[in-house]
């Protein structure tokens, strides 16, 4: 549910957590980066930054300059000087990848857990497949690159994409690993709860993992004009729509990643508008499937 | 300019209050373990006291100087010798183009922090010079010390014989027990009365599986309010999961049954609950704790933690210096 009234809660001397309900959907997130854009428009006093999750905004502020007091009233001004989430207009990048599904990366770790580690452990594009009550992993490839995902926050690892998919004929959901891998690839694409992440380098992990992308989402040497002002791609905010491709055509990607002759291909003009989103989701069968 | 002769266990570069404003991308802040000691060493040798210096954990480097400087040593006593004479903790001491400092396994205290005059000047990233050696970033190349590194440093006239009150220093425990400050939230909610009253009675040992992410403890089991258990399922299925949400640094995150203090280097964010932070201010005391010890927590309000901070602040000053 959305709480009627959002609820402050402190975090030690300089941190407050704004929770916009107890669920996970998108309009939460909507509410979390809506209300962040606002404090950076507004320069909010005392406000030194903020990180927005699925339903709710991390504030870190500074004592010195504001209250717990006054940043909360502050802040529930704010809120209320929003509006409905409808009237959230969001610059929005949208990054179009070329993904390999039901890769030969992904499936030697799902292989490696395994023997190592669950030799009960179904393939994982069969076991979301199955879940979800599609046909296979050739349907759950259809339906997981059939949406732009939205970028609701990034955290756990820098430049890690915690993603949601905008189109609700193409939201699923998969239980985490139990116990987690080991290893994932670097580029993994993979699910846990409703979730969709990109893995920035080789990790432990716990999603399923279906998919890997050829192209760096995290760039520590900077080489590529994307990272000019940080070493990882994403905001709070971008989408993602993941373009299946063949393992030559990966490859040959990779090859353009080596040479520095990769162009990323982005588009840079849209902003998401939270009103024209709902009203097209209003529009849809949301029990139908790609 | 310092030649690494031996990098010691984990020597870093970092910077204070260390790269502030990335977390909605994931970066922690980095920055010394304990802030208080690595501010009094800067100000010993006249640098800004957040200017990059280095921290040394539980086994500091050997270095040589490359030119005539001056230096302090504050934090933990890692029995320091410039060529083969004792150098005193919290005083700042001349150094000569060529000699060499030894630092040794800590003997009072975890961290021991040397400041240079000047301040060490490695190319700061993201604004910072603070190592987040798990990215790869900040600091010498992205990673901690190691042998034939030669650390740059910026100019500076530091003077020697500069020395710290001894009630300005941080009172390090020798006892292996320490009372540390929390705050309740930001999810003390989803904790019942009785977990609440254990967690702040209990002792809690320092886990050896502790670093610059992440402090473990161990102690008795928790207990949940009825919130942790009758929950949307997107949750997850542990009583301490919840919906992804921002980490607060100094978070007591709940995983699972484990108690995690959310340091320096940790993440932003994940699906565990936070019922009690450790404020800002009590850093120094998980800084110069180590494994095995025993910390007892102590329940103060927001209020007071943020006072804590205004006192340190003026504490980490020119007054401090006799």
């Amino acid at each position: 549910m959305t709480y009627d009234e959002p609820r402050y809660m402190p975090g030690g001397d300089r941190y407050m957590l704004i929770e916009f309900g107890n669920e996970m959907n998108l309009e939460l997130n909507f509410l979390a980066q809506g209300l962040a854009g606002a404090i950076a428009a507004q320069r909010v006093t005392g406000v030194v930054e903020t990180a927005p999750c699925f339903a709710s905004l991390l504030v870190h502020y500074e004592p010195e300059d504001i209250s717990f007091a006054d940043l909360k009233a502050e802040l529930a001004r704010l809120i209320a000087s929003l509006g409905p989430s409808d009237d959230i207009e969001l610059p929005s990048r949208l990054f179009y990848f070329p993904t390999v599904y039901c890769d030969p990366w992904t499936r030697a770790a799902i292989e490696d857990y395994t023997a190592k580690i669950n030799p009960e452990k179904e393939y994982d594009p069969a076991f979301v497949a199955r879940l979800n009550g599609l046909s296979g992993p050739e349907q759950l490839v259809r339906v997981h690159s059939g949406t732009e995902y939205w970028v609701a926050a990034l955290g756990f690892w820098p430049g890690l994409p915690f993603m949601m998919a905008l189109d609700p004929r193409c939201v699923i959901t998969a239980p985490k690993y139990n116990p987690p891998r080991t290893w994932t690839p670097q580029g993994t694409v993979g699910m846990g709860g409703a979730s969709t992440a990109i893995y920035p380098v080789a990790t432990p992990g716990g999603y399923q993992i279906f998919a890997r992308i050829p192209v760096p989402i995290w760039d520590p040497k900077q080489r590529f004009r994307e990272f000019k002002d940080s070493i990882c791609l994403f905001r709070p905010g971008d989408r993602v729509k993941f373009v299946p491709v063949s393992v030559a055509e990966f490859e040959d990607v990779e090859r353009q990643v080596a040479d520095g002759s990769y162009e990323y291909n982005v588009v840079g003009y849209q902003k998401f508008s939270v009103a024209h989103y709902k009203s097209w989701v209003a529009s849809l069968d949301r029990n139908k499937r790609f | 300019m310092i030649e690494v002769l031996k990098p010691g266990l984990e020597t870093s570069v970092q910077d204070f209050p260390g790269r502030i404003g990335y977390w909605n991308q994931g970066f922690p802040p980095s920055g010394p373990m304990d802030s208080w000691s690595f501010r009094l060493a800067n100000i010993l040798v006249g640098n800004a006291p957040g200017a990059a210096g280095l921290e040394a954990q539980y086994i500091g480097p050997t270095l040589r100087f490359q030119r005539d400087t001056v230096i302090a040593l504050t934090g933990a006593d890692m029995g320091a010798k410039l060529d083969h004479a004792p150098v005193p903790l919290w005083r700042s001491v001349a150094v000569r183009a060529g000699q060499v400092l030894t630092m040794g396994a800590a003997k009072i205290g975890t961290r021991g922090y040397l400041a240079v005059a000047g301040g060490i000047a490695t190319e700061p990233w993201l604004g910072s010079r603070s190592t987040f050696h798990q990215a790869g970033v900040g600091g010498m190349d992205g990673s901690a010390l190691k042998i034939g590194h030669v650390i740059p440093v910026a100019a500076g006239a530091g003077i020697a014989g500069r020395e710290v009150k001894h009630s300005a220093r941080p009172p390090i425990r020798t006892d292996r027990r320490w009372d540390v400050e929390v705050c309740a939230g930001p999810n003390d909610d989803w904790i019942d009365a009785a977990g609440q009253a254990r967690f702040l009675s209990a002792d809690w040992k320092l886990s050896a599986k502790s670093n610059r992410t992440g402090f473990r403890l161990d102690g008795p089991e928790w207990t949940f309010a009825e919130k942790a258990t009758n929950k949307p399922p997107e949750h997850g299925s542990l009583p301490s999961n919840i919906i992804d949400h921002g980490y607060p640094l100094g978070a007591i995150n709940l995983a699972g049954q484990t108690p995690i203090i959310l340091v320096n280097d940790g993440p932003s964010m994940g699906g565990f609950i936070n019922p009690y932070t450790v404020p800002s201010a009590v850093f120094w005391k998980l800084g110069q704790s180590k494994p095995g010890e025993i910390y007892n927590f102590r329940q103060i309000s927001v209020e007071d933690a943020q006072t804590m901070v205004r006192q340190r602040k003026a504490v980490c000053s020119e007054a401090s210096i006799l």
